[in-house]
């Protein structure tokens, strides 16, 4: 891992970083020409089959069908919003969207949820894997960058909405182009889903903060006893 | 978090790349779900458990606008994401569920998705303390529940 403090982040990626919000959120949905900076949008639609002469219309999925055969089809409809979605994510990691979303976050993680910018990395990494965040965060608090309740605070919010990025775009963003049975289209947008999520990840890194002020200070107090395993 | 060297890669590589990902996330990951979840509502359905469901669980997610049939989303999620969303969508097939519900259970989800693989791959890599566990687990699904509320409000 690079030692980022200090790294420079370009005002292009500022500028990706906007163009993400902007592309995620729905805002631009339309099929004027711009269109082009909305996900939904580009993401497109499959086109009908005609089912018979008199004109009725399917997706290629067809109509009436059950059980798995009618799973295997609907989910394979599926996969190019997750093909697409990820494809586009990676551009904008290209582009230092999530490098600019680390640095604008890093001094906000203190008031936000009393953990050091230390930090900003892990929770980035943590984003997009699991792994990568639990990894990270156990070197920084073995390295002493973490106290134990920092610790547990920051496990909260990694906790809750893991992976959150590519867990969400993998799958979650496709419920967004769904209609159900009367034709209606799932309202809200991949982006404010995801603001929600964010949002609330933070708070439960602050139910933890206050847990661990209050009500465990009352009964923990022989955790001195150093970790085991 | 690539490599060091991020020199001159082709944006239409990288591009590439993220999308050979979400292939294999369809692969490997929504298409055996979602077909799962398909063949567990259709045995739901056909049992009639999903109307049991329905009835036991509708007054507690009338609090949150979505029909007793949502929990089911929910009770999937903590086994896994995916699982849930295929979930949701044979749901909403079904007619069980309408598209509103949808963006409703969406975020909750997340929220409090695949939390039991993630006990392991989270909590236990960063050596989460034993007795933390319950109090993690309910801040997964307090969060899920608030995100309801909210997102009953906003769609």
């Amino acid at each position: 891992m690079k030692t980022d403090d200090q790294e420079k982040v370009s005002i292009g990626a500022y500028i990706t970083l906007a163009f993400a919000v902007v592309f995620f959120s729905g805002l631009l949905k339309s099929n004027e020409w711009y269109g082009v900076f909305d996900f939904t949008t580009l993401n497109g639609s499959f086109g009908r089959l005609m089912k018979d002469a008199t004109g009725g219309m399917a997706a290629f999925r067809g109509v009436g069908g059950s059980g798995a055969a009618d799973g295997f089809l609907f989910a394979l409809g599926l996969v190019p919003t997750a093909m697409f979605a990820l494809g586009m994510i990676a551009v904008l990691e290209h582009y230092g969207a999530l490098k600019a979303a680390r640095k604008m976050l890093t001094p906000l993680l203190r008031p936000l949820m009393g953990i050091p910018g230390s930090t900003g990395l892990a929770i980035i990494g943590s984003l997009q894997s699991t792994d990568v965040g639990a990894g990270l965060t156990k070197s920084l608090a073995d390295e002493g960058e973490l106290t134990d309740t920092e610790k547990d605070v920051f496990t909260a919010f990694q906790f809750s909405g893991g992976a959150l990025i590519v867990n969400f775009f993998g799958s979650g963003a496709i419920l967004f182009t769904l209609s159900d049975t009367t034709g209606a289209a799932v309202p809200g947008s991949i982006g404010l889903a995801l603001a929600v999520m964010f949002i609330f990840k933070i708070v439960g890194a602050n139910i933890m903060r206050f847990y661990l002020k209050t009500i465990d200070k009352k009964f923990g107090e022989q955790a001195i006893t150093a970790e085991a395993n | 978090m690539s490599a060091a060297p991020e020199s001159k890669k082709m944006i239409t590589d990288v591009f590439v790349e993220g999308a050979r990902k979400g292939w294999g996330i369809g692969i490997g990951s929504i298409i055996p779900n979602i077909m799962m979840a398909f063949v567990i509502i259709k045995i739901l359905s056909l049992t009639g458990f999903l109307n049991v469901l329905a009835t036991v669980f509708g007054p507690i997610m009338a609090l949150f606008g979505v029909p007793g049939e949502g929990a089911a989303v929910l009770m999937a999620a903590v086994m896994s994401m995916g699982g849930a969303v295929g979930v949701a969508v044979g749901l909403l097939n079904e007619g069980a569920l309408h598209a509103r519900d949808i963006a409703i259970l969406a975020p909750a989800i997340y929220l409090m998705g695949s939390t039991i693989q993630y006990a392991g791959r989270i909590l236990g890599v960063i050596g989460t303390e034993g007795r933390r566990y319950p109090v993690l687990f309910g801040i997964c699904i307090l969060n899920s529940l608030m995100a309801m509320f909210v997102m009953n409000l906003l769609v």
